[in-house]
C-alpha cells in the first residue's frame, strides 16, 4: 500500500497551481460565471468567451487535456493519477476541466484503429465533443429496457426514437448513443453503439430546464446546469461505421465506458467541495454576534462530514490504484458511486442546518452566503446520485457482482 | 499512490490467515473466555516463531523492522480470528520503547519480546475515562535514585498476563513548557500492585490496577521526566490505528458471515439475500468496512512515512467506532432468532468489535480532535492536504 504522490507527481501539481495563478483571470470567471458546464461546454458551446477559448488552447498545448491518453492518439502517454492531479487543481480553482467524458475511453477500449484515430486527438483538443444519448423517456436506472432501434439498411443502419437527459447536445458535435439492434434477443444482448455526428439530419434537440435554471447557480455548484435536453431521432441515417465496437455487444462498450468515466476527480470532488467550503466559511465568518465554529454541535458534524470526505477520496484512489492496475472492477466502482453522492446530499443538508435561514438564499438575493451555492447545491447534490446510475443501482451490483447475492424472483 | 495490497502484504494476509484458520478456530475463543490468563502458551509460542511480536522491532533486537502497515494486517488476521493473544497491548507497548526507550531499556525488553518470552501492556486511563493528558492523577514521586507509584488504572489490557507495564503517571502540575507527565516500565509483579479482573462484554483481560507505594528504579523511565505527553500521543495513536486494523479484521469475518447465511437461508420462496432489503444492508456493510480500511492503512502508512497522523488515526477511529457497530448489528438482524443464541459463534464478534468500538477514544472525542484540527488553527482546509497537526492539549 502507498498513500503518497510520486515527486514527479508533486511537481506537477505545482506546475498546475502555478499556471492557474497566472491564467485563471477575473475576465475568465466572468465569462464561465453562470455556465456550469465545465470548460469545453463553454468553449464550444453557451459562452464562447475570448479569454475562456485562449485558457483551453493554452491548457491544451501543454497536454493537460489527454494528459492519460496514449501519444499516438494525440496524449501524453501519461500515467492515470497524473490526469486526477490536473482535473483536481482545476476543479478546485472552479474550472471543471473533465474533457473527455465516457467517450474516448470506450473508443480506446472498443474502437477501430480508425475510430480511435479520428476521434481521440480531436476530443482531447477540444475539437470535437460527445452528448450521451443512453437514458429514454421509459428508463434511465434500467438502461438495459432501452428502446430507441437502429435498423440495418445496406452499409447504413436507420435510428428511429428518443433520447432523455442528453446534456450537451445543443452544443456537443457528435452523440454517443445506445441503441437497440436486435429487438429479440434478451435485452442486454440486443443494444449496440454508435457515434455520429449532431448535425446529422433527423436530428432534433428540445431544451429541458433544470431546478436550477433560474436563477443561475453560481460557479462551483454541484450539477448547477441550467439545462439538459430530450433528443429525437427520426429516420436519421448512419454509416455502418459509425459502430462502436461490434453490432449487439455494445452493453458492454457503454457499461465500460460508464465505470472508466466514474472514476476520476471531477466526479469526487463535486460531492466533497461542500465539506471544505463550509468549513472554511465557518472559521472566516459569524453571523451577527454568532460563530458557528463554536457550536458544539456543529463541530462534531463537520467532523464526521469530513471523514466521510475523506473516504470519498480515499475511495477515488482506489478506483484509480485499480485502473492503473489494468481496471478490472468487481464492485469498488459501484461502491464509491454509492457513497460519494449520498454523502454529498448528506453535506449539502446539514449545512442548511448550520446556517438556517440564510442557507436558503439563491444567487443574487440581498444577503445572500457565498452567491447562494449552499441553497442552488441542495438542488444539485443528489442528482449526483441519480445520474450514470443511480445508488440504489450501484448497492444492487454491489450486492450481486461484489457480494454474490442471488437475484431475486420477479415479482 | 496504489492503496490496494502489493505482493508481500498480500501474500502475508493469505499466510496469516491460513495459520489461523488453522490453529485459532472458534472453539479455541470460547475456551480462553473461560481461562484466567486468557490466552493459549503453545499459539503464542507459535506465533513468535513467525515473526509477528517483532514484526516492526528494530532487527538489532531480533526484530523483522517491517512497517507498521504490515503489522496492521496482522492485527487484521488476528481481529478476523479474534484470536485469545495478548498481542496488540504488547506490541504498542513494544513500539514506544522501541522509539523513545533508552538503548539499555531496549536491549533489556524487546529480545524477549520478539521471542515470545515477555508480554506486554500499558496503563494510561483512570475514572476520567477521555485521553487527555489532565485525567492523569496517579502520582510518582522521586525518592532518591527511585520513583514511587501511588495510584489507581483502569481497562488495564492483559494485566493479568503482563510481565511489564508502561505506567502514565503525573510527576508535576500541567505547565506551559509540558503536561507534567511521565512514563515509567514497570514490572508487573513489584510489590504494592494490586489487580482485579473488569467483567467485560468482550470477555477479554482488563484489569482495575491499584498501585500502593509501587518503588522502580530511576532507570526506569522512558524519556525525559515531564516530558511524557507527546510519546503518550504517539502511543495512543499508533495503539488506535491498530486497533481500528483488529476491529476491521474482526468486522469484516462477521459481515461474511452475515452474506453467506443470507445466500442460503430461505424465507418467503428464496433465499433473503435475494431481497433487495437484504441486499442493499450488505452492499453498505462492505461500503463501510472498506472505508474504515482506507481510513485506517492511510493513517498506520503516514506513521511509516514519520508524518503527521493524528488527525488520521481520528478519522480512522471515529469512522470505525460508528460503521463497524452498525455491520455487527446488521450482521446480528440478518441471522435473525439464531444470532441471539449462544450455540452460534457471531456473538463472538459481536461482543469483540463492540467492545473495542468503547476502547481508544469514543467517536465524540476523535470527532472533536478532528474539529479543532480543522476549526481552530488559521488558514484555509483542503482535503487531501494535511490539516494543521493538532498540539497535544
Amino acid at each position: 500500500m502507498d498513500f503518497g504522490y510520486t515527486p514527479g507527481q508533486e511537481a506537477l501539481r505545482r506546475e498546475v497551481r502555478a499556471f492557474i495563478a497566472e491564467h485563471i483571470t477575473p475576465e475568465v470567471m466572468a465569462e464561465m460565471d453562470g455556465h456550469n458546464e465545465g470548460l469545453l461546454g463553454v468553449t464550444l458551446g453557451t459562452s464562447r468567451g475570448p479569454a475562456v477559448r485562449e485558457l483551453f488552447r493554452k491548457i491544451y498545448e501543454r497536454g493537460w487535456t489527454g494528459i492519460s491518453y496514449p501519444k499516438e492518439y494525440g496524449g501524453q502517454g501519461s500515467d492515470r493519477l497524473s490526469q486526477y492531479i490536473v482535473e483536481e487543481e482545476f476543479a478546485r480553482a472552479n474550472v471543471a476541466i473533465g474533457l473527455t467524458g465516457t467517450g474516448a475511453p470506450a473508443i480506446l477500449a472498443a474502437g477501430t484503429e480508425e475510430q480511435k484515430r479520428h476521434y481521440v486527438p480531436r476530443l482531447i483538443s477540444g475539437e470535437f465533443r460527445f452528448a450521451q444519448g443512453f437514458t429514454e423517456p421509459r428508463g434511465g436506472a434500467d438502461l438495459a429496457s432501452l428502446q430507441c432501434r437502429a435498423v440495418r439498411d445496406g452499409d447504413e443502419y436507420v435510428i428511429n426514437g428518443q433520447k432523455m437527459y442528453t446534456s450537451g447536445a445543443h452544443y456537443c458535435t457528435h452523440i454517443y448513443l445506445m441503441a437497440r439492434t436486435d429487438p429479440d434477443a434478451p435485452k442486454h444482448k440486443g443494444i449496440s453503439v454508435f457515434v455520429f455526428p449532431m448535425d446529422t439530419p433527423g436530428i432534433t434537440v428540445r431544451p429541458l430546464w433544470t431546478i436550477q435554471n433560474d436563477p443561475k447557480a453560481p460557479t462551483r455548484t454541484t450539477y448547477g446546469q441550467s439545462r439538459t435536453n430530450e433528443t429525437f431521432f427520426d429516420d436519421v441515417r448512419v454509416p455502418k461505421t459509425a459502430l462502436l465496437g461490434k453490432e449487439n455487444e455494445g452493453w458492454t462498450v457503454g457499461t465500460l465506458g460508464l465505470n472508466l468515466d466514474r472514476v476520476g476527480a471531477a466526479r469526487y470532488l463535486i460531492s466533497v467541495l461542500r465539506d471544505e467550503d463550509i468549513i472554511n466559511w465557518v472559521k472566516e465568518n459569524r453571523l451577527g454576534g454568532y460563530s458557528p465554529a463554536d457550536n458544539p454541535a456543529i463541530r462534531d458534524k463537520i467532523a464526521e462530514l469530513w471523514i466521510e470526505a475523506q473516504v470519498c477520496r480515499l475511495m477515488t484512489m482506489r478506483s484509480m490504484s485499480i485502473v492503473e492496475r489494468g481496471g478490472h472492477f468487481s464492485y469498488e466502482g459501484s461502491a464509491e458511486k454509492v457513497w460519494a453522492p449520498e454523502h454529498g446530499v448528506k453535506t449539502s443538508e446539514a449545512i442548511t442546518q448550520m446556517l438556517g435561514p440564510y442557507a436558503q438564499l439563491l444567487n443574487g438575493s440581498p444577503r445572500a452566503v457565498e452567491k447562494g451555492i449552499f441553497a442552488h447545491n441542495l438542488m444539485g447534490s443528489f442528482q449526483s446520485g441519480i445520474n450514470h446510475g443511480s445508488t440504489q443501482v450501484m448497492r444492487d451490483q454491489v450486492a450481486r457482482r461484489g457480494l454474490g447475492l442471488p437475484r431475486g424472483k420477479k415479482g | 499512490m496504489d492503496v490496494l495490497l502489493n505482493e508481500d502484504e498480500a501474500m502475508l494476509r493469505s499466510t496469516t490467515r491460513e495459520f489461523l484458520d488453522a490453529e485459532c478456530p472458534p472453539s479455541l475463543v470460547r475456551k480462553m473466555e473461560q481461562d484466567a490468563k486468557g490466552y493459549p502458551d503453545s499459539l503464542w509460542r507459535k506465533i513468535a516463531e513467525l515473526g509477528w511480536q517483532g514484526m516492526a522491532l528494530p532487527e538489532k533486537y531480533g526484530g523483522l523492522d517491517l512497517p507498521l502497515v504490515q503489522l496492521g494486517l496482522i492485527l487484521d488476521e488476528v481481529g478476523r480470528a479474534v484470536a485469545p493473544l495478548p498481542l496488540h497491548s504488547t506490541v504498542v507497548a513494544a513500539l514506544t520503547i522501541a522509539r523513545d526507550g533508552s538503548e539499555a531499556q531496549r536491549a533489556a525488553i524487546l529480545p524477549d519480546v520478539v521471542k515470545g518470552q515477555t508480554i506486554l501492556t500499558w496503563a494510561f486511563t483512570e475514572q476520567d475515562p477521555r485521553l487527555l493528558p489532565e485525567t492523569i492523577h496517579t502520582q510518582a514521586i522521586a525518592d532518591g535514585k527511585d520513583f514511587v507509584i501511588n495510584g489507581t488504572k483502569l481497562f488495564v489490557d492483559n494485566f493479568v498476563a503482563a510481565d511489564r507495564c508502561l505506567v502514565v503517571c503525573r510527576t508535576a502540575p500541567a505547565s506551559s513548557d509540558n503536561a507534567g507527565l511521565s512514563l515509567f516500565l514497570v514490572d508487573a509483579k513489584s510489590p504494592g500492585i494490586s489487580h482485579t479482573p473488569l467483567v467485560t462484554l468482550a470477555k477479554d483481560k482488563q484489569s482495575e490496577v491499584v498501585f500502593r507505594d509501587v518503588r522502580i528504579p530511576g532507570s526506569n523511565l522512558i524519556g525525559e521526566l515531564n516530558q511524557a505527553a507527546p510519546i503518550v500521543e504517539r502511543m495512543l495513536d499508533r495503539a488506535t490505528a491498530l486497533l481500528c486494523a483488529q476491529m476491521l479484521g474482526a468486522t469484516r469475518k462477521d459481515a461474511e458471515m452475515a452474506i453467506e447465511y443470507a445466500k442460503y437461508r430461505e424465507a418467503f420462496g428464496q433465499p433473503i439475500g435475494a431481497f433487495q432489503s437484504i441486499q442493499h444492508i450488505c452492499a453498505d456493510m462492505i461500503i463501510w468496512i472498506d472505508g474504515g480500511s482506507l481510513l485506517t492503512y492511510e493513517a498506520l502508512w503516514k506513521m511509516d512515512q514519520d508524518l503527521p497522523a493524528s488527525v488520521e488515526v481520528s478519522q480512522a477511529k471515529a469512522f470505525c467506532n460508528e460503521k463497524c457497530e452498525a455491520v455487527v448489528r446488521f450482521s446480528q438482524i440478518i441471522h435473525g432468532g439464531i444470532g441471539f443464541m449462544m450455540e452460534l459463534d457471531l456473538h463472538l464478534w459481536f461482543r469483540r468489535v463492540s467492545a473495542w468500538t468503547m476502547r481508544l477514544g469514543t467517536t465524540y472525542e476523535h470527532r472533536a480532535r478532528i474539529a479543532r484540527a480543522l476549526l481552530d488553527f488559521p488558514g484555509r482546509v483542503v482535503l487531501g492536504r494535511p490539516v494543521p497537526v493538532v498540539p497535544e492539549a
